[in-house]
């Protein structure tokens, strides 16, 4: 499509945004004062969503834990469809989307991470994307809707298979993935990306790694649910391999180092596991009064891996593999966090619909009953509020949280 | 000093008063309706009518259930689970695993020796398998609500109900109505759709030492006698079921006055 034509039309989907989510519900009844570093990420995240939207911008959508150093090689702007679900939940307009989706005939049972994106690229609010850049795992529905958005758009579609185990054959078979996505990328766009674009976004990926580890180490033995929350956005953003996210995880660390042992109240901690909320969610506030909440995701081990800047697509493709959720490697990695971290519960958000967090369910009850943990799954909807009452889910908190004191 | 605990429930509410020696000397029950405060008001008058007692008598309040933090007067609120644990634990110390049916969810919970909880599980999406699942299939079939567990012994060739969706078994059972299938047949399964929905949270709990059924249903000897089918196993009936969530939270305002 003509760059011009492209640039005309997100001017259309920009304004058809602001009208859907430009009404936000009430941010948060809480009175703190966020961290330098969420101030950072807010402007950033508003500067890069504003800049999908221009003429001329390249934007890619990708899945969760799509590898965005490659997106940020072709200076291209990662749209990420399951993060942009929770700029929808905090839309006071979110129905009009799911209404959407059910008239198009899209069943309720179906996640609402998946319908929300779906549901708002109908409503033709996403710039339309150069590419669709999807992983299989860890969730592969996630990369259907990429299939289908591609297709919406007339966008290319490229899609990396992870396979489970990680040894040279499966690390060598996600190399050649990559390389040929790179080299099919070129060859659409017409430009050459040399060897110098990639090593420096791994540079600046690795840059925020450093920090991000830190700032990890800092969580274990400090009461800092404000950082964790922080870390928990910068995964979900997964803005690794540019310069402002270097910053930010710089900021968090410097902050974090400012706060650890100022609080010296030892308060319960439980580990969220599974979709997050908004951070202003009822549930969360709720669960705050009482317990400090550590999330789960932001804690993963292919989190912390330092990418190798000689051989760079094979470190990815190795971080790629760690994502998967291997039942094995969750349940040691899951088992260290509990021990680092001094977890005393579980708390399994179980999201309509996701069959992925219900599938390894099972493995994580049976950490926290092996380890004597007290552990709750809930059944919530984060996004679409048909499909929860916050009164049946915090009967259920409030006897776990009893539990816990 | 006397305590007060009350169970907002989404059915109904419940008082109970308590003594300094853990003794219940006063209780009631009325219908919630749409009203939960003017409900708690009702049934606190109620059971202090019942005990003879003031309102200034009563030292300390505790809620629980649904409108539990809707209640201006209370000194505290605690979840059901906890109180349902305790109040069963009261009088039967050796229970260690509670099914709890009420109106709107139903709860499997295992204590410990000293009547705390140590893990439960609710029902999750949908009421088929609580109370409320029972009024609206009594409704389809016509028959009293305190008539089933009567209707349900003369069953001879119980009939299969879906234990999935309340809404769902309701259209079953007026279907299965409408060609004229015997009604006690139809309560057996209805009966036996809630066993399945009860069993399935008893184990997911961890089934252990005795079994005791508190809350309103387990007056229902037709749902009791399923889950007894079901289960392969005895079910005790506590006394005065439904009231064991306030006698749990009367016995929590005497731990903490």
């Amino acid at each position: 499509m003509l760059q011009e034509t492209i640039g005309q039309e997100r001017q259309i989907q920009y304004q058809n945004l602001l009208n859907l989510v430009g009404d936000q519900r009430q941010d948060t009844d809480e009175d703190k004062p966020l961290l330098k570093a969420s101030q950072m990420r807010s402007i950033i995240n508003s500067h890069r969503m504003m800049q999908a939207y221009r003429e001329g911008s390249r934007v890619a959508y990708v899945s969760e834990q799509f590898p965005s150093e490659i997106a940020f090689a072709f200076d291209m702007i990662p749209w990420n469809l399951e993060s942009m679900a929770i700029m929808l939940a905090q839309s006071v307009d979110v129905d009009r989307v799911f209404k959407l989706t059910q008239e198009h005939q899209l069943s309720r049972d179906i996640c609402s991470f998946l319908r929300g994106p779906y549901g708002m690229m109908m409503e033709n609010c996403y710039p339309t994307p150069d590419f669709v850049l999807t992983n299989t795992q860890p969730c592969e529905g996630l990369s259907k809707v990429g299939l289908i958005s591609g297709k919406g758009y007339k966008a290319p579609v490229l899609a990396l298979h992870a396979p489970n185990s990680i040894d040279e054959d499966s690390l060598s078979y996600l190399v050649k993935q990559m390389e040929h996505m790179m080299s099919r990328m070129e060859e659409d766009l017409g430009i050459e990306v040399g060897p110098d674009s990639l090593k420096s976004v791994v540079e600046y990926s690795n840059q925020a790694r450093e920090y991000y580890n830190k700032t990890v180490q800092l969580l274990r033995s400090n009461s800092l649910p404000d950082v964790s929350r922080e870390l928990q956005e910068i995964f979900g953003m997964n803005y690794f391999g540019v310069k402002e996210n270097a910053r930010i995880c710089k900021v968090l660390y410097e902050e974090a180092m400012q706060l650890a042992g100022k609080e010296t109240s030892k308060r319960k901690r439980v580990l969220w596991i599974g979709q997050v909320p908004e951070e202003s969610h009822e549930i969360l506030q709720h669960m705050r009064e009482v317990v400090d909440i550590v999330y789960w995701a932001p804690l993963w081990d292919a989190n912390m891996m330092m990418l190798d800047e000689k051989d760079p697509l094979k470190s990815i493709a190795e971080r790629a593999i760690l994502y998967h959720w291997d039942a094995e490697r969750t349940k040691v990695e899951t088992s260290q966090i509990c021990e680092d971290h001094e977890i005393d519960g579980f708390l399994i958000a179980n999201v309509w619909g996701c069959r992925n967090v219900m599938g390894i369910s099972q493995v994580l009850r049976d950490i926290a009953n092996s380890k004597k943990l007290k552990h709750l799954t809930i059944s919530i909807d984060l996004v679409d509020r048909n499909n929860y009452a916050f009164n049946q889910v915090k009967n259920r908190v409030d006897a776990f949280l009893e539990l816990l004191q | 000093m006397i305590t007060a605990g009350i169970d907002i429930g989404s059915l109904s509410t419940k008082c109970a008063l308590m003594d300094e020696d853990q003794k219940v000397i006063g209780f009631d029950v009325v219908l919630t309706g749409g009203n939960n405060k003017a409900a708690t008001e009702e049934v606190y008058k109620k059971a202090l009518a019942n005990a003879k007692l003031k309102r200034s008598d009563v030292g300390y309040v505790v809620t629980t259930g649904y409108g539990r933090e809707n209640i201006p007067f209370a000194d505290k609120h605690v979840s059901e689970i906890t109180c349902h644990a305790l109040g069963m634990h009261i009088t039967n110390p050796e229970i260690r695993t509670i099914l709890e049916i009420g109106g709107q969810d139903s709860k499997a919970i295992r204590v410990n020796e000293d009547g705390h909880v140590d893990n439960f599980h609710m029902n999750d999406k949908c009421a088929a398998g609580c109370g409320r699942f029972l009024e609206v299939t009594a409704r389809a079939m016509g028959v009293e609500l305190g008539e089933l567990g009567g209707i349900s012994e003369k069953s001879e060739n119980t009939v299969k109900i879906s234990s999935t969706c309340t809404v769902f078994a309701e259209t079953e059972i007026v279907s299965l109505v409408a060609v004229g299938t015997a009604i006690p047949d139809i309560v057996k399964g209805v009966h036996n759709s809630i066993a399945t929905r009860a069993t399935s949270l008893l184990r997911a709990v961890g089934l252990s030492g005795p079994l005791g059924m508190s809350g309103g249903v387990a007056l229902n000897s037709g749902v009791v006698k399923s889950v007894e089918e079901a289960l392969g196993k005895e079910v005790y009936i506590v006394e005065n079921p439904q009231v064991r969530g306030a006698i749990g939270a009367a016995s929590i305002g005497q731990r903490l006055v």
